[in-house]
């Protein structure tokens, strides 16, 4: 039972802050970040605006597939490297003489799906956490990369590769943001619309009561990573197109984008909490700080320790709000 | 004789509701104090705060002839008050010593270093040990002791700390009989050396036998205290716990069998478990039948539950459901088959603490109509609204509305969405273990209602319960299992108390 009126208010406001808590701090950043660049004209204009969501698109799909590691309390470490492993499966199958989109599809979003699969049956069958399965996989996968690219680069790619990619919308909106935004769409309907979210969150939420409500534990655990996989897959398409080459040391340490993007914008640790939203947010958080922080001129070198910084802040002052709901 | 504790005038309020109004209470040296109550009676409130988590609205407590006006968990602690709740607080991972000693581990010097004092700890624990009855080595870890044993810890590391004050919340709820005796006598004990002991307790029989004064709460309120000697009967306290008469005072839904119809809808043929918990169970169903599993702990009647729901492994045996084999592989088969398994522990297995009572109900008729193990299909919000509101009403569930989450419940509320859950789910067969652990008179009687309701409309339903009682007043039938097997095979004309713990033991 909580207790007293005051609480009632605090409770309201822990619930408003489920909500709109990673807005707020996106707001806050914006403004910070408006008034401490050093060419206030620059910041907030349309090209700069769209040059951030740009820069997100990537770390808001691969926080997407993480958001689904993290909400059935699990994790995803191998991110970065499927990443890499799926831009260059598709840049190989391009320079084979693949049709552009067969390849993109066998190369990204089966190779993202099968090497997801690969997680949660690994999971499945050891009964080992996903921290230490994809801990390991992370390896094999960066492993796998140089021993079919032999460490080098896959570039020269044809030409509407990168036009499809890259193509602008009205001549301004780049497809990457598109596609970021088209899937967290996607994954919005699924964690809200279908029976298979909601069974994702009850899985999330009680693992045991889940298998004693009839939810197969195995089966979507699967389910969860390969989703995490493809999106990994998506996003290694973004980024091969965007840098026009495969670079076998693409995204290395994205894992750590995937996460901050899904913890900053409120998932849950502990399992069946978080909203897709919030992580699209938390990805822009991410690519905000990135932008907002070379407008300030600030080194690359503290860039990271600000960004280290933010994501201890963000999921403290979760923690803290969510505490006074006690 | 003195008051160890006097809690007068004391109020609590909630957002919209008064927990506690106006309680009166006290408790003496060397007496042990019933306290009873439906759920939401306020039990709880008053408990959390004698420990000082809750903060009363008004009144005053007290101790040793200081008046508090709220305490805190340390102070509470300070004075010699320990609680020993429901749910154990033992650490799992750690040697029983240690958990009797934790945060205060007895230090030594040793050359101007201290260190822990283990073989004081130890010696200490194994005279505690002794003292409680419980016949285990100190430094074997928590883990692998029973619920029975581990109670024997807490209650254990209460009296290393020197309690006078030992409140003790349903303790008997998840123990057999002998293991309730064993309890009792350690309670007489602790009574005897001036330990006063605040007993709640949902189970009439028991306070007879341990109770020296009875207090009942309802609705926050104080119905009154009396002093057990001048109790004449049960009935008297579960009148003044419910405030009316229970009609069919939990014990009239049986019905002879004679009226059973022969049909069986449920049969499981040759159940083994790989861990030979089960071993070759085979029994029938039949239609209109309430079939009730009664045994010790540890007998092997939930892994026969899990096994037969698909929940825990089944190395052999198979299923049959209106009489047609079913292959049941997970407990999604089970779901989509029509079978239902109310676990005996709500918490861990039982309800999605991430939902709200709507999510809740609806978990399992989501999967039902589903394929691919549940990952097709849309979710339908307006009719799981209109499931959740038409179990809310069924089930009486007290809640402020079907978006509350569950935890915001009462034990005894949770446990009716759980079955609310199963109800929507249309289930045909209905396994029950221990559906009752922890719920008031009021709520038993009301799931009784249920079950026997489904049993008139052609579901089948198993009650597994170690409350012998229960089991005679609700069950047609009893199968008592012992060590994996089936021992007995009673009708209810047959099936005595007697009966049922020789086949038990």
């Amino acid at each position: 039972m909580e207790s007293t009126d005051n609480l009632k208010q605090k409770k309201s406001f822990s619930q408003i802050w489920e909500r709109f808590g990673t807005l707020a701090i996106l707001i806050l950043l914006v403004i910070f970040i408006a008034l401490f660049s050093a060419d206030k004209s620059k910041f907030l204009t349309t090209s700069n605006i769209i040059n951030i969501l740009y820069q997100s698109s990537d770390k808001i799909i691969i926080g997407l597939g993480e958001f689904f590691a993290i909400l059935i309390a699990g994790i995803d470490l191998s991110v970065g490297s499927i990443l890499a492993l799926t831009g260059i499966l598709a840049g190989k199958l391009m320079n084979a003489g693949m049709p552009v989109m067969l390849a993109v599809f066998l190369g990204c979003i089966v190779g993202g799906a099968v090497m997801g699969a690969i997680n949660g049956l690994l999971v499945n069958f050891t009964g080992v956490h996903p921290f230490i399965i994809t801990l390991g996989t992370n390896w094999i996968f960066r492993g796998l990369i140089m021993i079919i690219s032999d460490a080098r680069a896959v570039s020269g790619f044809p030409p509407e590769f990168k036009a499809i990619i890259n193509y602008r919308i009205f001549g301004q909106i780049p497809m990457a943001i598109i596609i970021a935004l088209l899937l967290a769409l996607i994954l919005w309907f699924v964690t809200t619309r279908t029976k298979l979210g909601r069974n994702i969150y009850a899985f999330g939420g009680n693992r045991e009561a889940a298998w004693f409500s009839g939810i197969n534990i195995k089966f979507y655990t699967l389910i969860v990573f390969i989703i995490s996989g493809v999106c990994a897959g998506i996003a290694g398409m973004v980024i091969t197109a965007k840098t026009g080459a495969a670079e076998p040391l693409a995204a290395s340490g994205y894992e750590t984008f995937a996460i901050a993007a899904a913890i900053i914008g409120g998932t849950s640790f502990f399992g069946g909490k978080g909203r897709v939203w919030n992580v699209v947010i938390g990805g822009l958080v991410i690519g905000l700080i990135n932008n907002g922080l070379n407008m300030m001129r600030v080194d690359t070198f503290y860039q990271q320790v600000v960004m280290g910084a933010l994501i201890i802040s963000a999921v403290s002052l979760d923690t803290f709000v969510m505490r006074q709901k006690k | 004789m003195t008051k160890l504790i006097e809690v007068q005038h004391i109020t609590k309020e909630f957002p919209g509701v008064t927990a506690l109004d106006d309680i009166s209470f006290d408790l003496n040296e060397g007496e042990v104090h019933v306290l009873v109550g439906e759920n939401g009676a306020g039990k709880s409130t008053l408990m959390k705060i004698l420990s000082g988590v809750y903060t009363p609205t008004g009144g005053n407590i007290i101790i040793d002839g200081n008046s508090y006006s709220h305490l805190n968990p340390t102070l509470s602690q300070e004075l010699g008050i320990s609680i020993i709740y429901q749910e154990l607080s033992v650490i799992n991972e750690l040697s029983i010593a240690e958990n009797l000693f934790i945060g205060r581990l007895p230090t030594k010097q040793v050359v101007g270093v201290p260190v822990v004092d283990w073989k004081f700890i130890n010696g200490k624990a194994a005279e505690m040990l002794k003292m409680v009855g419980l016949k285990k080595n100190p430094s074997t870890v928590v883990e692998e002791l029973s619920i029975s044993e581990k109670q024997l810890v807490e209650i254990a590391k209460a009296l290393v700390m020197e309690t006078r004050i030992l409140i003790m919340d349903e303790p008997t709820s998840s123990l057999t009989p002998e293991e309730i005796q064993r309890l009792f006598k350690i309670i007489r004990n602790l009574r005897s050396k001036g330990v006063g002991i605040i007993y709640i307790s949902h189970k009439l029989d028991e306070i007879n036998q341990i109770g020296d004064r009875v207090t009942v709460l309802k609705d926050g309120g104080l119905v009154g205290s009396k002093k057990l000697s001048e109790v004449q009967s049960k009935e008297e306290i579960v009148v003044m716990m419910v405030g009316r008469e229970l009609k069919d005072k939990y014990f009239s839904t049986r019905q002879s069998s004679e009226d059973r119809e022969d049909e069986i809808i449920f049969e499981a043929r040759n159940i083994s478990t790989p861990d030979q918990k089960v071993k070759d169970v085979s029994f029938k169903l039949h239609k209109h039948e309430i079939l009730g599993f009664a045994g010790l702990m540890g007998a092997g009647r939930t892994e026969l539950m899990n096994a037969i729901f698909g929940a825990g492994k089944k190395e052999s045996g198979s299923i049959y459901l209106n009489g047609e084999e079913v292959q049941i592989n997970d407990t999604y088969d089970a779901v989509k088959k029509g079978l239902a398994l109310l676990t005996e522990n709500r918490r861990e297995t039982g309800f999605f603490h991430n939902f709200e009572i709507f999510k809740n109900v609806s978990a399992v008729e989501n999967l039902k109509h589903s394929k691919l193990k549940g990952a097709t299909g849309l979710i339908n919000t307006n009719s799981e609204k209109q499931m959740a509101e038409q179990q809310k009403e069924a089930l009486a569930i007290k809640c402020t509305s079907i978006f509350q989450n569950i935890t915001e419940l009462s034990g005894g509320n949770q446990q009716k969405v759980i079955i609310g859950k199963w109800l929507c789910a249309n289930a045909e067969v209905i396994l029950f273990d221990e559906p009752t652990r922890g719920i008031d008179v009021g709520s038993k009687s009301e799931i009784y209602k249920i079950m026997r309701q489904l049993v008139d409309d052609g579901k089948g339903v198993i009650m597994v319960s170690s409350e012998l009682p229960e089991l005679l007043s609700v069950c047609d039938r009893i199968l008592v299992f012992r060590k994996g097997e089936i021992s007995a095979r009673l009708t209810s004309a047959e099936a005595t108390e007697e009966k049922i713990i020789l086949a038990a033991t």
